[in-house]
């Protein structure tokens, strides 16, 4: 039986598997890839400040994105979560959070549905204070027990029993930024 | 036609056997580390308080546990498990197992400083399976270079003519996983909605042109040797390979139905994740039709059960991920723990059976040492049943989940009903951690002696003459 000879030279049957492969590669990832990083419509995300971007870092060293995504599908499901994503929702990230999983809820304009500041820095400190059901970690490390606040700290005000007795939660700089980030969560309107 | 699977020369050289289990080894070392984060990570979603540590956080030891168990285990077992089918199959000893020890060092070193940095919270963002920074991916790609040019020079220096079919699956997977890797880290063409369509590409092929082309090269070669026949069909096989190559690379954008990539693009993946069925039962028809009239010898081997268990987990899990990809499907399972129950299935009841068959089929040959039956028998249970545990809770979470946002209700109720699930899946990951425990014995129990012996064949089944 006869391969057209390949069964018998490696170096064709290498020959033809990497070249092929590579033209899929080509067509199917760079070259689409290409397009949608030259799209050209308006960004519909405002460029960010640098306690924002800090946030976001924040938000990718923990991983956030494996549980919560940035992406609305145009579904009766999805309403919940805002309008359908656009391209020029993403043309700012980098990388843009998608994201495969929704152990939590979509985040992409949770700015818009949950603006208080008071309320992610109790949740990041203890998300059982405020949702008693929720499995998210809680992020304490951001957070340091004082007996009395400065005038210039930033408190998240937990309720009792969640905080040591006699002990105020200070939100450290990581906390600031990362709940100034998820209020910027906000998806612009569009014209549909 | 002649079937270098049976043909195989009875002795190894004593290099060759040492640093295939050298890799054997070491990978079995990352399936413990690896998987016993994976538990961490599966208490914590009905624990929440459960070792409330940054480092141990869910967000970043769940990406360690993926990449250690995929590049680690799986990518370790099957690289050792290859270059001793090539080196077998072209009748030669392996071209510079010296050259091979280094890359597994490579390997490790890129696994230990991936763990460390992904635990502290160096990442590149949730990029599935290439998270860690890239100069970790630039040596892990080298060490897939040296494994890759080991193979292709062990096959070059045959004594056979033809390339057996166990080899162009090898040899495609050291050239695919080199191109796929630098292709999902170079970042000219990744800006904005480039990077998800890549990201969809990458974390796709990084199944189907790795480690689908691994195991199956190395049944290729186990299965005939193990029952002493040929296989079914050289022809189904080499069809296998081609479709599987010109049908895998279109389908990574179902990943992203319904999103804002381009509609054209997700269609096609839809469409191709129809014909991958043609290689799926291929392959899988191919390979359990050579066990046809042979079942005697399913009862008298240890390894053969891993081994179909293992082609019964790519039927199932192929299949399954053609039905996830339709559009109806993904309004109801996309998002949800579905796609875990999925991987799973796809990583652990197909590559992860086939290298534990592979490992009790081969390594007994080279080493000349056999694990206890008892063991090997309870190590086959606690993972079948642990895996079926595992994955039926995660896939009841998952419809329970999509049954819950589509009935429109608060998102908090989709926890709710999941949880109990949660639990099921831990106690299905004990067991399968269990299963791994027993396994990493029968390993030490099948280490070479530590010198030169000629070594003669224990065979589960006898060969012909």
């Amino acid at each position: 039986m006869s391969f057209g000879g390949l069964h018998t030279n490696h170096r064709a049957i290498i020959a033809v598997a990497v070249i092929v492969f590579f033209v899929l590669t080509l067509v199917m990832a760079i070259l689409p890839a290409l397009r949608e990083q030259a799209f050209s419509g308006p960004p519909t995300t405002t460029p960010r400040d640098e306690v924002t971007a800090r946030g976001r870092q924040v938000y990718m060293r923990e991983g956030c994105g494996f549980c919560h995504t940035q992406f609305v599908r145009d579904l009766p499901v999805d309403r919940p979560f805002g309008r359908a994503s656009r391209p020029g929702d993403y043309v700012l990230e980098d990388p843009p959070m998608l994201g495969t999983q929704r152990t939590g809820p979509d985040l992409a304009d949770v700015g818009t549905r949950q603006p208080s500041e008071a309320w992610h820095l109790i949740h990041l400190y203890d998300p059982r204070a405020v949702v008693p059901q929720s499995v998210m970690p809680a992020y304490r490390w951001y957070f340091v027990e004082k007996l009395q606040a400065g005038p210039d700290d930033v408190v998240a005000p937990v309720p009792a029993g969640s905080a040591p007795p006699g002990k105020v939660i200070v939100a450290g700089p990581d906390a600031r930024a990362l709940v100034r980030y998820l209020l910027s969560l906000k998806q612009a309107k569009v014209s549909p | 036609m002649r079937d270098p699977g049976l043909t195989a020369a009875p002795t190894v050289d004593h290099a060759t056997v040492r640093v295939t289990f050298e890799y054997v080894a070491w990978a079995t070392v990352w399936l413990l580390v690896g998987t016993t984060i994976g538990l961490i990570a599966s208490i914590k979603l009905h624990w929440p308080e459960f070792l409330p540590f940054a480092p141990l956080s869910f967000g970043r030891i769940r990406p360690a546990h993926t990449n250690l168990v995929l590049l680690g285990w799986g990518s370790l077992a099957l690289v050792g498990l290859a270059l001793y089918v090539v080196s077998r199959t072209s009748r030669v000893p392996l071209w510079s197992p010296r050259l091979a020890r280094i890359a597994l060092w490579l390997w490790n070193l890129t696994l230990l400083f991936g763990l460390v940095t992904l635990m502290a919270g160096v990442n590149r963002g949730p990029q599935e399976y290439r998270e860690w920074v890239w100069p970790l991916a630039v040596m892990l790609s080298a060490a897939v270079l040296i494994d890759g040019y080991v193979a292709y020079r062990t096959v070059a220096a045959r004594t056979l003519t033809e390339v057996y079919v166990s080899n162009w699956y090898i040899l495609g997977g050291f050239c695919y996983l080199p191109i796929l890797y630098v292709t999902s880290y170079l970042p000219f063409y990744q800006g904005g909605l480039g990077n998800t369509v890549v990201q969809g590409y990458y974390m796709h092929n990084a199944m189907g042109m790795w480690f689908t082309q691994l195991s199956l090269g190395v049944s290729y070669y186990a299965i005939p040797r193990l029952l002493g026949r040929p296989i079914y069909s050289y022809a189904l096989g080499v069809l296998g390979f081609w479709t599987n190559l010109l049908f895998y690379p279109l389908i990574g954008a179902h990943h992203f139905i319904f999103s804002p990539v381009p509609w054209w693009l997700q269609s096609t993946a839809i469409l191709f994740s129809v014909g991958m069925m043609v290689p799926v039962w291929a392959g899988t028809g191919n390979l359990l039709l050579t066990f046809k009239g042979a079942s005697g010898a399913l009862h008298r081997s240890y390894a053969l059960p891993f081994i179909v268990t293992g082609l019964i987990g790519y039927a199932l899990s192929s299949t399954q991920g053609t039905i996830e990809a339709f559009r109806t499907a993904n309004i109801y399972l996309h998002f949800t723990n579905f796609t875990v129950g999925h991987s799973h299935l796809a990583m652990y009841g197909f590559i992860t059976f086939i290298a534990w068959g592979a490992v009790y089929g081969l390594v007994p040959r080279l080493t000349g040492r056999e694990p206890s039956p008892l063991a090997v028998g309870v190590h086959f249970w606690l993972a079948l049943v642990g895996v079926l545990t595992y994955v039926i809770a995660i896939s009841t979470a998952g419809i329970l989940q999509g049954l819950a946002w589509v009935a429109g209700q608060s998102f908090i109720v989709s926890v709710i009903a999941a949880e109990p699930m949660w639990l099921w899946r831990t106690i299905g990951g004990l067991l399968m951690i269990g299963s791994h425990v027993v396994f990493a014995v029968n390993v030490w129990a099948m280490r070479p002696y530590p010198v030169t012996v000629p070594v003669s064949s224990p065979d589960p089944v006898r060969m012909p003459a």
